[in-house]
């Protein structure tokens, strides 16, 4: 008998339980604050902040002419950690490939300058103006090998010379045409 | 038996009198009645006097609780109750309607309560499972200003001339620049919260 009694006492309070609603209203609205992750965080600027000083320590070097040493400095922002999926890491390694081409070709270094130029524009996942300097630079070094081997004794093969001049043109004119396309881009945007 | 106006309309004796030989007949006669009717031997006829009398008698016997069942009687009863405990019909009339009352109550009484329990933990279940679900209504904020964002620097930093293809410096410095106030302007404005 006392074990129905209990029982019943619970039911009883179930059913309170039940019925009593803790919400006045049945609708409930949260705000929910969106953090999304392509917010300029901590992370971006310190990897923002560490190129910089290798790019001065780069400027220093160049300026004792000592390209060696500002090779190696600009090399470094290559194996800088930006956050995932920045675009800013992109455009600031393709920067740096662009300024380490030049080293490198001034430092004759050609072929290197060449795989450093081409590595970049193949790892871009979008034009933009640093994939054109890109190409610009690539043709700045076909210039640059031309003339070398104009210039060299005995002088180089004149097609090697006309190829190298005819992918300095090829380089540049894919640069313009980079530019022009995005620059048609932007000016929508801003319509 | 006719004097039933003496004893009980008749003149009240005073407490010292000396009884009458009509009382003492009447007060023998009616000792015998007491003593036959405890016995179990009252006689069927008696005048109206003496039968109210007799139940006074008994009234009062029986007041003061020394009645006692005879040995047989007891174990009569006795045998009654348990037969009915283990199913089987009472001998006893009177014995069979108090436990049959009692049995009844006591069938009835547990189911009573387990059924209004089970209905109301029914009842329980069935609000708990049809009360509308709170519906929770998710306002999401407005997506963040773009300077606050991570973006490509084409916007800023705009075509690159031939004779400035070397300068990544400068333009990193104008990047950072820019990153550096969106970065400070959230986290003003989100009261320094990261």
């Amino acid at each position: 008998m006392k074990r129905l009694t209990t029982s019943l006492g619970l039911a009883l309070a179930l059913l309170v339980a039940a019925c009593t609603d803790r919400e006045p209203s049945s609708t409930r609205t949260v705000t929910e604050v969106a953090d999304p992750a392509d917010v300029i965080d901590e992370e971006l600027m310190l990897a923002l902040a560490q190129a910089k000083n290798f790019h001065q320590k780069a400027k220093v070097y160049r300026s004792d002419d000592n390209l060696p040493a500002a090779t190696a400095a600009v090399r470094q922002i290559l194996s800088l950690r930006f956050p995932a999926n920045a675009p800013e890491a992109e455009d600031v390694r393709n920067d740096a490939r662009a300024l380490l081409g030049k080293l490198l070709y001034e430092q004759g270094q050609f072929d290197e300058a060449m795989r450093t130029v081409t590595e970049g524009i193949a790892q871009s996942s979008r034009e933009s103006f640093f994939v054109a300097n890109l190409y610009t630079v690539k043709g700045e070094i076909h210039h640059a090998k031309a003339k070398a081997l104009a210039a060299a004794t005995p002088p180089g093969a004149p097609e090697q010379i006309k190829a190298e001049s005819h992918a300095a043109i090829d380089a540049l004119e894919k640069s313009n045409l980079i530019i022009e396309a995005l620059q048609k881009k932007l000016i929508k945007e801003r319509r | 038996m006719g004097h039933d106006d003496d004893i009980l309309t008749g003149r009240i004796p005073e407490p010292d009198a000396e009884p009458t030989a009509s009382e003492r007949a009447h007060a023998k006669t009616f000792a015998e009645l007491v003593e036959k009717t405890l016995a179990g031997k009252t006689p069927p006829a008696m005048s109206a006097d003496d039968r109210a009398l007799l139940e006074v008698a008994t009234v009062i016997r029986a007041a003061t609780g020394k009645i006692e069942l005879g040995s047989s009687k007891a174990r009569s009863l006795v045998d009654d109750v348990l037969r009915h405990r283990v199913g089987e019909p009472a001998a006893s009339a009177s014995v069979q309607s108090i436990t049959t009352a009692r049995s009844a109550k006591r069938k009835w009484v547990p189911w009573a309560v387990a059924g209004v329990s089970t209905a109301v933990a029914a009842a329980a279940v069935l609000v708990l499972m049809l009360r509308s679900p709170q519906r929770v209504t998710v306002v999401e904020a407005p997506p963040p200003p773009a300077e606050w964002t991570s973006r490509p620097a084409d916007a800023l930093i705009g075509r690159i001339a031939p004779e400035q293809s070397g300068d990544a410096d400068v333009r990193l410095d104008r990047i950072f620049e820019d990153r550096l106030d969106g970065y400070r302007d959230r986290l003003v404005l989100r009261g320094g919260r990261r």
